[in-house]
């Protein structure tokens, strides 16, 4: 990663060991989005990431579909076409249905998903090779020029985040734009939002400014349901880098409700393997040495 | 979207996955048998050695020998990046079980051909003690596979971390019997047939057993689609081979039929294993309802903390 910048050897040696620097991260505030999707092409533009191609949904206005290698940023659009149903309708033809009868109580729920830069990250944990590495800002990127396609880390993340590329075989996801960071700018997406609904900055301030805007929300009475997603430490992932103010349950925009990293369970794994190692060894020796022949 | 499912529902968006499933092509599911045949083939070429079974020993050996030669091929060619296998072996990496395991196949492999060198030398001392390495190495060979699937968010492997270890153990264990039993002289192959019909007992067992501790939800995966269908087969020709190998076992052409009914049940699991998975990630219910319940369950008692 480094040689992708001009730098004196003691000048990277500096930013490595820099513990002062704050963690970064992201605060996606989702009353505040609208849906434009600046941040999808800010990111491909930015990190010169190859097109989707043209495919239609044929749900809503998300052709988009999901975080790959190659697409870091996605806008969900979410259609909830009556207030008081839990749930959006199921398919299009449904969907046409409700409208008619409940055009005055529908909703819109856009909300920009993104790599959570988790603080206990599973694929940073799995990786084979040590591409995934930790950055001095705290966030978690992919060492192109270490990664071996192994592909591990993408049933590992909790999220669905991180995919192998067709292209060039390597394991993309989100760097929170690490090369833009190191001169002290804001990423791509964050830069390019019209409504400040990804909020981007340090990360301590922001779960304060997350507060308050909870709070404020809460009291104004309007969005009697938002809570923050991903926002505390003491979550299955340690807390994340980008987390999120939502207003419906996170399955609902297509993120889990409570992601842990596996990485935790990994000693009673071991040891399950163990007693089956143990049970090999045991049953092959039995069937060699158990009867008389 | 609602989806029901045993009277509960949950919510999703679209229908969409949630975790994205694996991306490996079959070559794994083909590594996860052969690598675990081989380190369960090292364990049996110990015990036979030991007991004078030479001739067994030896078909053990090259089998464990043919084993290692195939799975570095196979794992390579089933990267993104091929030319850099070697990025696995540059660092010492604790928790990744994928790292864990390339060791562990490098260790096996250099002993299983070290001894097989040494054999071919005359250094017979070397040869048997490299034997005894490989045998000790041979069981994580033949188990980490099951860590390494289970260390990941899809949800039927994670979730069934405790007894997937023992699958993968029978597996290995009855594919050795099986190549003992099949190329074995007669004479000499008692033990591997027993190893056979016993590693195939526990595969049916330890297959049941991780179907029942999923629970309902997390069972349907192996039951439905392509899974389901490989999980079947593999149970029926699992039975086949019992048979067979148990009625038959004074004839060696039946001994041999139910020698490739076991292989062949073996083989199927493991692509049992890796399909569920698919199938498990691409429906976010497997993803969300598991969740929920831990959610609700952690919130009861401690009142109406929010998360």
């Amino acid at each position: 990663m480094a040689d992708l910048y001009d730098e004196t050897a003691a000048e990277r040696e500096m930013a490595t060991h820099e513990a002062s620097q704050p963690r970064k991260g992201f605060f996606t505030d989702t009353t505040l989005c609208i849906g434009c999707k600046a941040c999808e092409v800010a990111c491909k533009e930015w990190n010169q990431l190859p097109a989707d191609g043209y495919t239609f949904s044929g749900n809503s206005y998300d052709n988009t579909g999901q975080l790959s290698g190659s697409t870091w940023r996605h806008v969900a659009f979410v259609e909830q076409l009556t207030r008081d149903a839990a749930a959006p309708p199921a398919t299009a033809k449904d969907e046409r249905a409700q409208q008619v009868v409940h055009t005055d109580g529908a909703r819109w729920l856009m909300e920009s998903d993104v790599c959570k830069h988790c603080t206990h990250a599973a694929c940073l944990d799995v990786c084979p090779t040590g591409a995934l590495v930790r950055t001095e800002f705290g966030t978690v990127v992919v060492q192109q020029d270490v990664c071996n396609g192994c592909g591990y880390c993408v049933p590992a993340c909790p999220f669905g985040v991180i995919d192998k590329r067709d292209d060039d075989g390597h394991a993309g996801k989100c760097t929170l734009c690490y090369d833009r960071l190191k001169d002290g700018e804001t990423p791509a997406c964050a830069k390019a939002c019209p409504t400040e609904s990804i909020q981007y900055g340090d990360l301590e301030e922001l779960r304060v400014r997350a507060d308050a805007r909870l709070v404020k929300l809460r009291d104004e009475g309007r969005y009697v349901d938002a809570s923050l997603y991903l926002r505390d430490t003491d979550d299955g992932i340690g807390g994340a880098g980008a987390f999120f103010l939502l207003l419906d349950k996170p399955e609902v925009y297509g993120l889990p409700p409570d992601p842990f990293d596996t990485t935790r369970d990994l000693g009673k794994l071991w040891r399950q393997a163990a007693y089956a190692a143990l049970a090999l060894v045991g049953v092959t020796a039995l069937a060699a040495f158990g009867a008389k022949r | 979207m609602i989806e029901a499912h045993d009277g509960r529902t949950s919510q999703s968006y679209y229908g969409r996955p949630i975790v994205k499933p694996h991306v490996w092509r079959p070559y794994i599911p083909w590594y996860f048998w052969i690598g675990g045949a081989a380190g369960a083939a090292a364990v049996e070429c110990v015990c036979a050695r030991m007991r004078g079974a030479h001739r067994l020993a030896t078909v053990e050996k090259r089998a464990a020998l043919a084993g290692v030669l195939i799975a570095p091929v196979l794992l390579i060619a089933d990267l993104g990046v091929p030319a850099r296998f070697v990025n696995m072996l540059r660092v010492f990496k604790l928790t990744s079980p994928m790292n864990m395991g390339t060791w562990i196949l490098s260790a096996f492999g250099g002993a299983i051909a070290g001894s097989t060198a040494a054999e071919i030398l005359g250094w017979q001392r070397t040869s048997r003690a490299l034997e005894v390495v490989a045998g000790g190495i041979g069981p994580a060979l033949t188990v980490y596979t099951a860590v390494l699937v289970a260390d990941t968010a899809t949800p039927v492997w994670h979730a069934a971390g405790d007894t997937l270890p023992f699958v993968f153990a029978a597996s290995g264990v009855a594919s050795a019997g099986a190549i003992g039993a099949a190329f074995a002289p007669r004479e000499e192959s008692g033990s591997a047939r027993r190893l056979m019909i016993g590693g195939a007992i526990g595969l049916l067992i330890a297959g049941g057993t991780m179907e029942t501790r999923l629970g309902p939800l997390l069972a349907e995966p192996y039951r439905t689609g392509k899974a389901g269908e490989f999980r079947t087969t593999s149970m029926l020709l699992s039975l086949a081979g019992i048979a067979i190998g148990t009625l038959g076992r004074k004839s060696q052409t039946a001994t041999r039929v139910a020698a490739a009914c076991i292989a062949g049940a073996c083989i199927l699991e493991r692509f049992a294993v890796t399909t569920a998975g698919k199938q498990s990630a691409l429906d976010p219910k497997y993803t969300v309802e598991p969740q929920r319940a831990r959610l609700d369950q952690a919130r009861q008692p401690a009142g109406a903390s929010r998360k």
